[in-house]
């Protein structure tokens, strides 16, 4: 009986039952090899078990087993392609967590948004992250494809790659744009009219496809509740699907890429074998991923509480009322800049589609073998190109460039926007101190006398509105007898109301004048 | 230290940052959601002023204190203490005030006092119902109204005429009348929220080289376009007011104005408020 406690044979017997669970659960790593693979080490057994994981388990079978290690260097690839398809998973996890509180259908969609900001916990931090995460995963995806088309990792066997990356972006942009009708405010609505009203231009079905999109004629019940759909189910599954495909050509097929110097320059052959010297999956890469998607994960949670990002919620939609300045979301910006410069099916359908082609076709028009930036100038040269000119058309699609608005309306939808946050807006409640205040009568020097600390905000406020006044008076948009007051009365409790007014003698002798009424509520809250 | 324990290590730092961020992100939730729900309210009631002024106002005032003879005043004691008892309303007075602007008043309850425009003495607002607004909207005009719970003042109603009221013969003759008597009451009356207040009605104070409406009586009955039957000034301002809808100024909508005005005001009443129109020149 005593004997047989014999605590050397208790200890082992432990030890191998639990690496017998650890065997079970890893799909192969012992206790000895999980220590090691934590300490850097080289595996302890033979044949290397971290290989057999790839074979064991799904989740690491559809990860490769190592990548070169030239296709490793930072500098390379940014790691851009790895943050797109986080931020993917990122918006896959909020996404689904938002779904519980969102009613898509325009009477409750934008009450849901309110009592997600008003009374979930952790709430609001969701909306802003899924929105951050949005937008990181459009600027990414372009990046990565900028990266491969300056590495000119898309030729050859990777053209397919390229061709399903192509079709990455589309999906990754209609994602986006499908999300942003969701909360059905003003933004929202009147972005997507915008975006589809351009499928509008198409000849021949235009006008069916946006009926497809629409569910009617205009954007409402049918609509929303398409969009939700296309957002939450279709691309969705259209992007894992292809994501799977565009991933296993990289993992399975070919790898990344090698640095172009690497693989086709005049370098001494040793460097060109360290550049092929595998990395394995585990540890190495396995460990860096933890590591980026916690950094990325860091970034985000940062991002949305100490760097104050929060998705924008304007106004529930109205279909009565565009709001002036309306603009398609940022992305697509450059189609609305194209569409100032000339007619709709031209500049709405016609380039844009050779654009598109252009791009899905890059591998097969581009036909130089060579990948460095040196050897093929043309090519660089123009993709540099394309990127100012969709940089410039961008700019061009601003509601500020081409549009001609009235100077004095131009000034008061710039100190006070009909939606979102202006000057005005942001002024603290208490120092919106009664009274009528003339531009170049009034000095915007000690306005309120009556509060202790004076009115800086509102002077800075004042000083801004006379500035931009007299500006336009000096270059002739206005005429010299030009009056522009700021009328602040006390409306209700807690409740002011503002008027700005410009009031000019038009060309015919008649006085004309513009004015917007805001009013404003102590509790309101900043933007 | 080779990579991988750099990696380790920064990435538990990390990941401990993101639990300390989120952890003191979450101490501050409720009050958070406290003030993202005072805010919402706040920007309701912004929206709801908007929404009063452009469809509320004329005839419940600007500022909500009601036109004598044609709408109740809203910024008013008895509104938030007593209505709801009188009328027998069991819910809260913003779902009473929401149910009122959704459909409207076919009567008046009060026609007395507040007979409104007629049929229907108060138009349905809701879209369910043919009016302009949404719910939503309606839901920003109740909270801008119960705002002034707080503020809200008693406002008296103008006594019921002692003696015989006017009628609506215009050529009757009428007592000497008081202009200052006049004056106040037409501030009683109301009659200044539009005519004065806001342009509703036709102003009555000269501006911009405009003459006041003590000058405009004597030329308005010699227009082209006058319908009205009045040969002088004073008959003019007698016709105006106890039978508004006769003639009615270029620029301006019929059927606005109060008719009830022969019915409520007397001799002396009339009288006085001639005199201190034809004062505004």
């Amino acid at each position: 009986m005593l004997k047989s406690l014999n605590l050397q044979d208790m200890r082992q017997k432990a030890y191998q039952a639990l690496d017998q669970r650890a065997r079970a659960i890893t799909a192969g790593l012992g206790l000895n090899e999980l220590r090691a693979l934590m300490r850097g080490e080289p595996p302890t057994e033979k044949p290397n078990p971290r290989y057999k994981v790839h074979t064991t388990s799904f989740l690491f079978h559809i990860r490769p087993r190592y990548y070169e290690a030239g296709s490793t260097i930072l500098t390379h690839t940014f790691r851009l392609g790895f943050f797109t398809s986080f931020f993917f998973f990122v918006e896959l996890f909020t996404g689904l967590i938002l779904m519980i509180y969102y009613t898509p259908s325009p009477e409750k969609a934008y009450e849901s948004i309110l009592n997600l900001l008003n009374n979930v916990p952790f709430g609001q931090m969701l909306r802003d992250i899924h929105r951050l995460g949005a937008e990181a995963m459009v600027i990414f995806t372009t990046l990565h494809m900028l990266r491969t088309f300056l590495t000119g990792s898309y030729k050859k066997e990777r053209s397919f790659t390229w061709l399903t990356g192509v079709v990455l972006l589309g999906i990754t942009m209609f994602l986006s744009f499908s999300g942003y009708l969701l909360p059905w405010d003003q933004l929202a609505y009147w972005a997507v009219t915008v975006g589809t009203s351009m499928a509008e231009a198409a000849p021949l079905f235009g006008n069916e496809i946006n009926l497809l999109l629409r569910g009617a004629p205009d954007i409402a019940a049918n609509g929303l509740l398409r969009f939700y759909l296309l957002h939450v189910v279709l691309l969705p599954l259209a992007a894992i699907l292809v994501i799977s495909i565009h991933y296993y050509k990289v993992s399975r097929e070919h790898g990344i890429s090698l640095p172009a110097y690497m693989e086709e320059g005049n370098v001494p052959p040793e460097v060109k074998k360290a550049a092929r010297q595998r990395i394995d999956f585990i540890p190495d890469l396995l460990t860096t991923e933890v590591f980026l998607v916690s950094l990325g994960i860091l970034l985000l949670v940062l991002g949305v509480t100490v760097f104050n990002y929060h998705a924008p919620l304007e106004s529930v939609a109205n279909p009565q009322v565009t709001p002036l300045d309306t603009k398609a979301p940022w992305y697509f910006w450059w189609l609305q800049g194209m569409l100032k410069l000339g007619d709709k099916i031209l500049m709405g359908v016609i380039l844009p589609t050779i654009v598109v082609l252009v791009l899905v076709g890059l591998p097969y028009i581009d036909r130089n073998p060579h990948r460095s930036l040196y050897k093929r100038p043309i090519a660089v040269a123009l993709g540099v190109l394309s990127v100012l000119i969709l940089v410039m058309l961008s700019y061009m699609g601003l509601p500020q460039y081409g549009i001609e608005m009235e100077p004095a309306q131009r000034i008061i939808q710039d100190m006070s926007p009909q939606e979102g946050a202006g000057p005005l807006q942001r002024l603290p409640f208490e120092e919106l101190q009664l009274g009528s205040y003339q531009v170049n009568v009034n000095e915007p020097i000690n306005m309120c006398p009556n509060l202790d600390f004076g009115c800086p905000a509102f002077e800075a406020f004042f000083r801004l509105y006379s500035d931009r006044v007299n500006q336009a008076i000096r270059k002739g948009d206005l005429p010299a007898e030009t009056q522009a007051v700021v009328v602040i009365e006390d409306w209700q409790k807690d409740l002011r109301k503002i008027t700005l007014r410009i009031v000019w003698p038009g060309e015919d002798g008649k006085s004309k004048s513009y004015e917007r009424i805001v009013y404003l509520h102590a509790n309101r809250g900043m933007e | 230290m080779n990579r991988i324990n750099l990696q380790i290590l920064l990435g538990t730092i990390m990941v401990l940052a993101t639990s300390v961020v989120v952890l003191f992100y979450g101490l501050n939730e409720e009050k958070r959601m406290a003030e993202a729900e005072e805010a919402q309210r706040g920007r309701a009631i912004e929206q709801g002023a908007a929404l009063f002024e452009a469809q509320c106002s004329r005839c419940h005032g600007t500022q909500g204190t009601g036109i004598p003879g044609l709408c109740p005043p809203l910024n008013d004691r008895y509104f938030f203490d007593q209505r709801m008892k009188d009328v027998g309303w069991s819910g809260t007075l913003e779902d009473y005030i929401v149910a009122t602007v959704s459909s409207g008043r076919l009567a008046s309850t009060r026609p007395q006092l507040y007979p409104g425009q007629g049929t229907p003495a108060m138009p349905a607002f809701s879209d369910h119902f043919g009016g302009p607004l949404r719910e939503d909207q309606i839901r920003t005009i109740a909270a801008f109204i119960t705002n002034w719970s707080e503020t809200a003042i008693a406002i008296e109603v103008p006594p019921t005429p002692s003696g015989p009221v006017v009628g609506t013969d215009i050529t009757k003759e009428l007592p000497e009348g008081d202009p200052a008597a006049g004056e106040a009451l037409a501030t009683t009356l109301g009659c200044v929220a539009c005519h004065i207040a806001a342009p509703t009605g036709p102003v009555w104070l000269a501006k911009d080289g405009e003459p006041g409406v003590g000058s405009h009586a004597a030329t308005r009955i010699t227009q082209p376009d006058y319908t009205g039957k009045a040969t002088t000034p004073e008959q003019y301002l007698f016709e105006s007011i106890v039978n508004p809808n006769i003639f009615v100024v270029s620029g301006f909508a019929s059927g606005v104005m109060p008719q009830s005005y022969a019915n409520s005001l007397t001799d002396q009443d009339m009288a006085n408020l001639i005199a201190y129109l034809l004062t505004l020149k």
